[in-house]
């Protein structure tokens, strides 16, 4: 909880550093903001908070804080990321407190315990990036993906607040314990599955799962590729934790009413988001989809229905997994590119040109992909381990099917670095210790956690 | 102990690695050290070892480092297993090891690869000190494998030369073939007895006879004969002989090879419960005895007389193994590892005299050029010939009574096997050192006796041929047989020698008789009559170019084996592997991607489009709900 706080103090400092002429120290502060929070987060471990003052809107409790500690280490790895981002004299203010207060509306949504800090998290997690996401003002594109994101999210937004509204009117309440008592009862009204319903649509199209995925695409391949970065990280990982503890614990009473809805949805993900990728040529575009297969695949623990510490565990490990290895290969992209377009072609050779963005773009390329020694395959492993147990069994094998069409697209921006760059002109990339120490953390992180897999996935105990 | 015995393993990977990363840039000297400087510190631990392990209780140390493989029931873990049959062999492995590795210095020196060379072989006596001293048959089986792959690395270790790289193939398919069979018999092993490990399975009574037992015993036969060149994979060791000759004395001959006498020993119970594998082993023993010293008496090549010596050693090896004698043939292992590593290194300093000659018909007469050669080589060839009270002759005799106890027959075969051995190896004697030099008079100027640090290993080797015998005098002549006693623990299910003390004279009086008239009988021949052997191979009669072609099993091998293989490969390569198979995936990949570039032009950027889709989905999935 003081981890909230502290960031949303970062937050409101930022805001004013422009009235006291502190542009300076911005940069260092937000990230010593985020590392004293990430401490804070160890201090609290196993002391739960409750803010009972509030009805218990919000409770603190370990899952909420180990999440959050992803969440951070996440943003913390960004922010050394987009230096460059903060390098313009104009916005910067704007930029800095924006992403903070997103990664509060993040942190909001692994700790939220009523349907009001909910729809509070979504909005204060989305909004900021609604501006982000058009932050690159003079380029057509980015206005493009801003407006786009708007308009979409808002539509899905009225139809969380619509599905909230529905289950008040279920339970009388915001708090979910009184709405699972609820739903616990003989005679539940069929509007409150369709509240449930409408919640998970919401929640479905923030983590771009299919049908619900159409902004994914453009809105990632408009936005500076820091902003992707972000969206595809946090959103997942704070997003997916509102739709573990939603879907398999605090509605668990209708879950067969919904569990097929979930299944149909992933696996109409799997197929569009895999063959999809398949040809595109622009790697932001390419990782939309991939970010689309990931999610399908993180979804898979909600049909598995194992309701212990093992499904958490799952979770924890694979949002570790995947927005260590995303902000890699973004960082990886990010360098290379510099701003330009981001096509496969611009890839070509690195492997020669800059050995050490090569192999951090392959290493988070493979984890990606789930190739052991990399943390992926653990991350794919424990999910699909969870469901061996359930009776979506057959969808063990979508999925091998999907990886294996994951495993084509990846290798296909791999064998880009390995190819020979006919045209000698892209210069030399020089990287500043700054950015050799974030490329070489999270490559280190992926194959450490890889191979000692129990450092995370034994986080929460049976 | 514990660090005792890591170091022991660890040591030798360790020069390796050293020897193998940075070789190319340290000084011939250096690396020589850093090699035969693991060896030595690893030896010096061994004696440690052994004389800590002669007050441990029942004489077995078994040290587990960590859990390794852990699966179900399978609990493998990793650590060492010191006991009387182990610190046998590391004591061999190291010692006889760092002779060799001294030798090949002054072999090796004027070799390009020479840093290349002594990682390899350091690598290879990690992986056999791992066969030995590894707790469990999984890490045996590491070490099994290791060691064929070292193996196959210096055989083929002048790799320019495409022949060499056959021969090294070679080696390492037929052991493959072996080690299949040794994976199924771990496996059959595991599930019939519930471990792996040497502490679960040496607990009395853990073995007892299933309708298992027998095809277990036979399936990890069928590893022993890949790596112990037994009939019928005995052909890859002839052909390994194209790595240098240190290597082949010692992989091919002194330990290496000697596994798979080490596997039955340790799997002794089994063995000694299954009356018809050990009748197998005792045949495939005997024949292979008799069979490869019947083609050794017609080659021509110093190395190939001497690799098919070692093939008819270590079937007698087997026949002893057969008739359940376990300690003679551990016995005889460590003699032979003494007196054939002795002839090989023998057999290098003739070869490094004679500029790379290695064929005996161009020899003769060396004796005075390389005298010290000449008399360790002679004191080998004694040795290997059963004389008393030279070292082989106890090992062999032991053997030999157990096996008359055991089947006559089989006895017979042993006996006829050493008696030609004693004919070849004297016929080998004599073509290369009596008589007068065949190579012409430009070589004769050339020949030299080799440095010192290649004949001093040579002397203690000689010294070690000669008394190694001391280690199991037999109770016959009122000694203790120390290795018998000494192994006594290893050996779960006993039997014990019941001839009377008449019969065992006799046998020894048959074998040395034997042996003394072969030797007699090439001395008639190749001194005394001057027989040379033939130059062209047209002279010779129908018999003799059976055996010097080595009844054609190769030939047999490629005729039944090698070529409908090939033709099934030809037949599945054309058909299935080009037509069905790569029509099937080239049209599932065009389908793949006929599809993916469809999908992917549904997102066409257009918001109203987007939404429109996103409420299409939204009333089907409401009107899903139940």
């Amino acid at each position: 909880m003081t981890a909230l706080i502290l960031i949303l103090i970062t937050g409101v400092l930022a805001l004013s550093a422009e009235i006291f002429n502190l542009k300076k120290v911005l940069y260092p502060l937000s990230i010593l903001g985020i590392l004293v929070a990430l401490g804070l987060n160890f201090v609290e471990w196993h002391q739960p908070f409750s803010w009972k003052y509030s009805d218990n809107m919000v409770k603190f409790d370990n899952l909420a804080l180990a999440f959050s500690s992803v969440l951070l280490v996440t943003v913390f790895l960004w922010f050394l990321m987009s230096k460059s981002y903060f390098n313009e004299e104009t916005n910067l203010v704007e930029h800095t407190s924006l992403v903070l207060f997103s990664l509060i509306g993040a942190m909001l949504l692994v700790a939220f315990n009523n349907l009001v800090t909910l729809f509070l998290g979504v909005e204060i997690l989305s909004i900021p990036l609604y501006v982000l996401a058009a932050s690159n003002k003079k380029n057509i594109l980015s206005n493009e993906a801003g407006f786009k994101y708007l308009i979409m999210g808002s539509f899905a937004s009225g139809f969380l607040l619509f599905g909230i509204a529905l289950m008040y009117g279920l339970a009388g309440s915001f708090d979910l314990f009184t709405i699972t008592n609820a739903l616990s009862t003989d005679k539940v009204p069929n509007f409150a599955y369709v509240g449930i319903i409408m919640i998970l649509i919401a929640l479905a199209f923030k983590v771009s799962i299919a049908p619900f995925h159409f902004w994914t695409p453009d809105v990632y391949e408009g936005s500076p590729v820091v902003i992707t970065a972000l969206m595809s990280t946090i959103v997942k990982t704070a997003v997916f934790v509102a739709i573990m503890k939603l879907f398999l614990w605090y509605f668990y009473p209708a879950y067969g009413h919904y569990v097929e809805i979930i299944a149909a949805m992933i696996l109409i993900s799997l197929v569009i988001a895999n063959f999809s990728a398949l040809r595109q040529n622009n790697v932001k575009r390419l990782l939309a989809f991939s970010s689309i297969s990931h999610a399908a695949i993180m979804m898979l623990l909600i049909i598995a229905d194992v309701r212990n510490a093992s499904t958490v565990n799952a979770l924890l490990y694979y949002t570790f997994a995947y927005s260590v290895a995303s902000i890699a290969a973004f960082a990886s992209i990010h360098f290379v590119t510099g701003g330009k377009e981001e096509t496969l072609d611009t890839l070509k050779g690195l492997m020669y040109k800059h050995p050490f963005i090569g192999v951090s773009l392959l290493i988070a390329l493979l984890s990606m992909a789930g190739i052991p020694v990399t943390a992926g395959f653990f991350a794919k492993y424990y999910v699909l381990n969870a469901l061996l147990m359930s009776s979506y069994k057959w969808m063990i094998i979508a999925a091998i099917l999907a990886s294996i069409l994951g495993v084509v697209y990846y290798l296909r921006i791999a064998l880009k670095l390995f190819e020979v760059d006919k045209k000698q002109d892209n210069g030399i990339i020089a990287l500043s210790t700054r950015e050799v120490f974030l490329l070489g953390l999270s490559v280190l992180l992926l194959i450490v956690v890889g191979i000692y897999p129990d450092i995370i996935a034994n986080t929460f105990l049976k | 102990m514990a660090y005792i015995l890591l170091g022991i393993v660890l040591l030798p990977l360790l020069g390796s690695i050293i020897n193998g990363l940075l070789g190319k840039k340290l000084s011939k000297s250096n690396v020589a050290t850093i090699a035969s400087g693991s060896i030595g510190l690893s030896f010096v631990l061994s004696i440690i070892a052994f004389i800590q392990l002669q007050s441990a209780e029942n004489r077995v140390i078994n040290v587990d480092y960590y859990k390794w493989v852990v699966s179900g029931m399978l609990d493998v873990p990793m650590g060492f297993w010191l006991d009387s049959l182990s610190s046998l062999y590391i004591l061999v492995i190291t010692g006889v090891g760092f002779l060799i590795h001294v030798y090949s210095i002054g072999y090796m020196h004027e070799d390009d690869g020479f840093s290349r060379y002594f990682s390899y072989l350091n690598l290879f006596v990690f992986f056999m000190l791992m066969l030995v001293l590894g707790n469990s048959y999984v890490t045996m089986f590491v070490g099994w494998e290791g060691v064929g792959l070292c193996s196959y690395l210096l055989i083929g270790f002048w790799f320019k030369n495409h022949a060499y790289n056959d021969a090294a193939k070679k080696a390492f398919i037929m052991n493959r073939i072996g080690d299949l069979g040794f994976i199924l018999g771990m496996a059959l092993l595991f599930i019939t007895y519930g471990s792996l490990n040497y502490a679960d399975l040496n607990k009395p009574g853990a073995i007892t006879y299933t309708s298992a037992t027998t095809a277990i015993a036979l399936l990890l036969f069928l590893g022993a004969t890949g790596k112990s060149a037994q009939i019928p994979l005995y052909t890859w060791l002839p052909d390994a002989m194209a790595g240098p000759t240190p290597v082949s004395a010692l992989i091919h001959a002194a330990t290496m090879v000697t596994a798979g006498i080490y596997m039955v020993v340790r799997s002794n119970a089994i063995y000694s419960l299954s009356e018809t594998a050990s009748l197998v082993v005792g045949i495939v023993g005997g024949v292979t005895a008799l069979w490869a010293a019947i083609i050794a008496t017609l080659q021509f090549d110093i190395k190939k007389i001497l690799a098919y010596s070692t093939v008819s050693q270590l079937g007698l090896m087997f026949l002893g193994l057969g008739a359940n004698a376990y300690s003679s043939s551990v016995f005889h292992v460590i003699t032979h590892a003494f007196f054939k590593a002795l002839l090989f290194l023998g057999a290098g300093s003739v070869i490094h005299a004679m500029g790379g000659e290695q064929d005996i018909r161009k020899m003769g007469g060396l004796s005075k050029k390389i005298p010290t050669t000449y008399l360790t080589m002679l004191i080998a060839t004694i040795a290997i010939s059963g004389i008393p009270p030279f070292s082989g002759f106890f090992s062999k005799d032991e053997i030999l009574a157990h096996v008359y106890e055991y089947n006559k027959g089989l006895w017979a075969l042993g006996v006829i096997a050493s008696m030609l051995t004693a004919f070849y190896m004297f016929r080998m004697l004599f073509l290369t050192f009596w008589g007068y030099f065949r190579g012409g008079s430009e070589l004769y100027k050339h020949l030299h006796e080799s440095p010192s640090v290649m004949t001093i290993p040579l002397m203690i080797l000689a010294v070690l041929s000669v008394i190694g015998g001391l280690l199991g005098l037999p109770e016959l002549i009122g000694a203790k047989n120390w290795i018998g006693h000494y192994l006594d623990n290893v050996i779960l299910i006993k039997t014990y020698l019941g001839l009377s003390h008449s019969i065992e004279w006799m046998l020894m009086g048959i074998a040395v008789a034997g042996a003394v008239a072969s030797i007699y009988f090439a001395y008639q021949l190749f001194v005394i009559n001057g027989v040379l052997p033939v130059e062209d191979e047209a002279e010779l009669k129908w018999w003799q170019k059976i055996i010097y072609h080595k009844f054609y099993v190769d030939e047999l091998y490629d005729f039944i084996i090698r070529r409908p293989i090939d033709f099934l490969g030809k037949v599945v390569d054309r058909f299935f592997e080009k037509m069905v198979f790569n029509g099937i995936n080239d049209s599932i990949s065009s389908i793949t991607l006929f599809l993916g570039e469809w999908i992917r032009k549904i997102h066409i950027g257009n918001i109203a489009y987007y939404i429109m889709a996103m409420t299409i989905s939204i009333i089907v999935i409401l009107s899903m709900i139940k």
